[in-house]
């Protein structure tokens, strides 16, 4: 039966074999091909450990109950990670002011907050102070516009 | 030993650093109130601002939100019945009860006068043992300290996992193993870094603590939102608090509970792994028994015992914790994982050198803590009423925000957008993992432990010239591998062993 234990333990599985896979890309300089400890040793002794840990799991899994995937508000939870993704690709190009207003008012509007003066007072002026509180106080240097509006 | 209480006692006491302690009490309050988040959070979420301070400022700060965040948590624990953390659970099983006999600022009062004195014996303590375990931890080697680490390990997976000792097992790999990226320290050879130059430092510790705690419980709370009836249980809590006096015989009733749970604490928390959740529970069992039957059946109705006893402990156990990262340089928590982080970010390796390098460092760590249960109490408390407001902020406004802090965080240490990127990665695998039941204390520290790890074995192979042999033939080594053997299979069967004997005891009484 998939219990949640045993969806966990193949997940753990894929990722130790994966990085047992990468340790062949881990160079090991001439100097060190008979020494006791290289840059793959750790990672070697790890990837075992994982696999071995992961297999236990698997035939021995803690409990027998099954994951819930119901109830959640995924399609929200998913709305915010791709929010979060495109304020990383536009933090740089849109400026902060712009691209932080924009991202936290698609959030509160993605969790259910429909008043415009709401959505507007909770994020313009708070990315404004908090602009100029890194700016002005703590002297770190924030584009605070696109660069062709910067000048 | 003086003078170097006098140095820590001038640093933390002047101006700038006793506004810090009382900033990150108040903050800490803040964000531990919010259900979901605890220390950890609250921590990785100042870190970035404490990058401009000198170190013993920073960590002044950082004690300070630690503290205001255990409050907060049991706050939240006795209004709402939602422990922000693990370690005020048992907060909730009597100070809810008593919230709901209309008694909240009796039983917010009761928590903050025992959080004080168990956090104000528990420094004493830590002014005692620290400097004793520093001065013995001076004759460590590298062997020494690569088995402390293993001990560290273990413990915290032992305990960390409810019970699931593979799980927690599993998720120190895994922290071992993200621990790995990045250019290696030894020859400087690039490791999972797939090409890209992001990676080549390796993964910051700042970025996975704050994916993988408050980005992930906040992405959590999106996928599992309040009840209306949650939010009404709110706003009704934070309206009706009541009297927050105590009066003598509730004084009289506590001060046994305080002496007992402080001492049982402090010692717990000193173990590496155990901390706060298991010496509140431990406190709550023993006060229980030691009520007698009377009023051990007040127990879970609104006691004041079985509140006073796991505040007292949590706290006392959160200074008992320091103990083995100011000396040993090792963290016993997942909490003390990411103070080490942001110290070794400063720059200053803990363990018993700081205590020689960096006395004041050492010594205003642990008067600020002393500094901070004082605050708490004459600052926090009288503001509880206005602080407990933060429970009315709408849940789809204080989200993004708190996503916000967390992006920007990371983000304003590196200015590198990747680590946005990584985050959400982090973030999303995170929550898979929650809703999988897996741990996230002991991947955090897997991680941070990690490279001091592999440090310690590679320079204790080279000490050995690369034999193995250290392991066994060094005394002090193989206990402290023995002890930590002790401690990972114990849990794991040690229920089996009584279970056994119960069926044999029980089979001799039926032939008997």
């Amino acid at each position: 039966m998939l219990t949640r234990d045993r969806i966990g333990a193949l997940l753990m599985l894929a990722f130790s074999l994966f990085y047992w896979l990468q340790i062949d890309e881990i160079r090991v300089l001439p100097f060190q091909a008979n020494a006791a400890f290289t840059a793959r040793t750790i990672p070697e002794i790890l990837a075992i450990m994982g696999v071995v840990l992961s297999l236990v799991l698997l035939l021995k899994p803690g409990s027998n109950e099954k994951m819930q995937v119901t109830g959640f508000l995924w399609g929200k939870a998913a709305l915010i990670c791709i929010a979060m993704v495109a304020y990383g690709l536009t933090v740089r190009p849109a400026g902060f002011l712009i691209s932080t207003s924009l991202f936290l008012m698609f959030g509160f509007w993605v969790l259910g907050e429909r008043r415009p003066v709401i959505i507007l007072a909770a994020s313009v002026p708070l990315v404004v102070l908090f602009w100029l509180l890194m700016t002005q106080v703590l002297d770190v240097y924030i584009a605070a516009l696109p660069a062709f509006l910067e000048g | 030993m003086l003078e170097g209480i006098l140095q820590g006692l001038s640093t933390a006491a002047s101006p700038v650093n006793l506004l810090m302690v009382a900033a990150g009490c108040f903050v800490g309050t803040f964000i531990g109130m919010l259900p979901g988040l605890g220390p950890i959070s609250a921590i990785a979420l100042m870190i970035p601002i404490t990058y401009g301070f000198d170190p013993a400022t920073g960590l002044i700060l950082m004690a300070g939100v630690y503290y205001g965040a255990i409050f907060g948590g049991s706050t939240s624990s006795i209004l709402i019945n939602a422990p922000g953390v693990a370690g005020t659970v048992a907060t909730a099983f009597d100070g809810y009860p008593m919230a709901r006999q209309g008694m909240a600022g009796k039983a917010l009062a009761i928590a903050a006068y025992s959080s004080f004195s168990g956090g104000t014996i528990a420094a004493v303590f830590l002014l005692i043992a620290a400097p004793s375990l520093a001065a013995v931890s001076l004759a460590f080697q590298s062997t020494d300290y690569f088995a402390l680490m293993v001990l560290g390990l273990t413990a915290v997976a032992a305990f960390a996992g409810k019970g699931n000792v593979i799980k927690a097992l599993l998720m120190t790999a895994l922290g071992l193993m993200l621990s790995t990226v990045g250019t290696d320290k030894g020859v400087g050879v690039p490791r999972f870094t797939f090409g890209s130059q992001s990676l080549i430092d390796g993964i910051s510790f700042l970025l996975l603590a704050m994916a993988t705690f408050a980005l992930s419980e906040a992405l959590m709370s999106i996928l599992r939102p309040k009840t209306d009836a949650d939010r009404k249980k709110e706003m009704e809590a934070q309206k009706r608090l009541g009297s927050m006096k105590i009066d003598k015989s509730e004084v009289k009733e506590m001060a046994p509970v305080i002496g007992r749970s402080s001492v049982l604490g402090f010692f717990v928390g000193v173990l590496p792994g155990a901390g706060a959740t298991i010496a509140s529970f431990l406190a709550y069992g023993m006060e229980q028994r030691i009520a007698g039957p009377k009023k051990g059946a007040e127990f879970g109705k609104g006691s004041i015992r079985g509140l006073s006893a796991p505040e007292t402990a949590n706290n006392a156990a959160a200074s008992g914790s320091f103990v083995p990262l100011l000396t040993l340089g090792i963290p016993g928590s997942g909490t003390t994982a990411i103070m080490l982080g942001a110290l070794l970010s400063y720059g200053i390796q803990p363990g018993p050198r700081l205590f020689q390098d960096n006395p004041e460092v050492f010594w205003s760590v642990i008067i600020s803590m002393y500094i901070g249960n004082v605050i708490l109490l004459i600052l926090n408390l009288p503001l509880i009423p206005y602080i407990a407001r933060v429970l009315a902020i709408p849940s789809n406004i204080l989200l993004p925000l708190i996503v916000f802090f967390s992006l920007i965080g990371v983000y304003f240490v590196s200015f590198n957008t990747f680590d946005i990127h990584l985050m959400v990665l982090f973030a999303i695998a995170a929550v898979v993992l929650r809703l999988l039941d897996f741990p996230m204390a002991p991947m955090l520290l897997g991680f941070i432990l990690g490279g001091m790890m592999e440090e310690n074995l590679r320079r204790a192979l080279m000490i050995n010239n690369d034999s193995w042999s250290f392991l066994w033939e060094r005394d002090l080594t193989l206990s402290i591998l023995i002890i930590a053997a002790v401690v990972l299979f114990v849990p794991m069967i040690g229920p089996r062993i009584t279970a056994a004997l119960n069926r044999r005891r029980e089979s001799a009484g039926e032939g008997g």
